[in-house]
């Protein structure tokens, strides 16, 4: 990943909101508890201008995503 | 929507027979079962071709196959009388048999497919992140501050029934002090997750 070629710039992380929920059924399925977790990321970009992104992730990817997070963080000591 | 089994065209289902083995019906109910729900071209020749029948009379069975599973899966049928008792009392029994034994042996793959295509915020598919060490600017001529770069790629719900739906890309930069609070906010959702799970 090279942000910089693709001429992207990254935002700042401002605020992290969270839930964590299980789906009970739908209309497929009468019985589901089927658990996940959803998110809300605001980022700031450069001018100060705040964007929100809402998605959910399954409990594999967020298990996935929280150990990397911890992997960075542990690396980020060693800096 | 599931049509119940009730107004199901059993009859229909006698097409099966036509499969020169069980390995084809298998194939068939799957597709039925995970292309079904997506209304995709590709189910009517790919059973077809399973099969070795025609369009018409084919799409009659994928109707009430497509009942079937469904209704099978919505109720989530443990055992197999459960399943048998969705059949007319006079449908083949070895057909009812067979299909009730590949819904039981499918069962956890396509609730799992069900749970993939349910109703959703936009998806997480991926992310990547890169550390990076912050050297100078133009304020400060000589620093050394680890930074974040994180990347996530999240999937949106399909506006357009025939287009893939786009990914959009999230990209932050994470300090320190912000990396460490949103790994505080982590490790609440693993206990969380933890104490549902022991539920």
């Amino acid at each position: 990943m090279d942000l910089s070629e693709r001429g992207l710039t990254a935002g700042k992380l401002v605020d992290m909101k969270w839930k964590l929920g299980v789906a009970v059924c739908s209309d497929e399925c009468k019985s589901l508890n089927s658990p996940f977790v959803a998110m809300t990321l605001k980022v700031a970009d450069a001018s100060g201008k705040i964007s929100t992104h809402t998605f959910e992730l399954t409990i594999p990817q967020f298990q996935n995503f929280s150990e990397q997070m911890k992997d960075m963080a542990a690396r980020m000591e060693m800096i | 929507m599931i049509k119940m089994a009730a107004h199901c065209d059993f009859s229909s289902l006698e097409l099966l027979m036509k499969a020169s083995s069980k390995e084809k019906v298998v194939k068939v109910c799957n597709d039925v079962y995970v292309m079904g729900s997506s209304q995709s071209d590709g189910l009517l020749s790919s059973v077809c071709e399973s099969l070795g029948t025609r369009p018409n009379e084919t799409k009659k069975m994928i109707e009430s196959l497509s009942s079937v599973l469904k209704t099978i899966i919505f109720h989530g049928y443990t055992e197999p009388q459960e399943i048998q008792s969705l059949f007319p009392k006079d449908f083949h029994k070895n057909l009812r048999d067979l299909i009730t034994k590949i819904a039981l042996d499918n069962m956890n793959t396509w609730k799992t497919h069900s749970i993939s295509t349910q109703v959703s915020l936009p998806r997480l598919v991926d992310f990547d992140w890169r550390l990076d060490t912050k050297m100078a600017s133009d304020s400060i001529s000589r620093t050394s501050v680890p930074t974040c770069i994180l990347q996530m790629k999240v999937q949106e719900n399909q506006t357009d029934v025939k287009t893939t739906p786009e990914n959009h890309n999230i990209n932050v930069e994470l300090s320190k002090e912000t990396l460490d609070t949103m790994l505080d906010g982590l490790s609440k959702i693993r206990d969380q997750l933890s104490s549902v799970a022991r539920r």
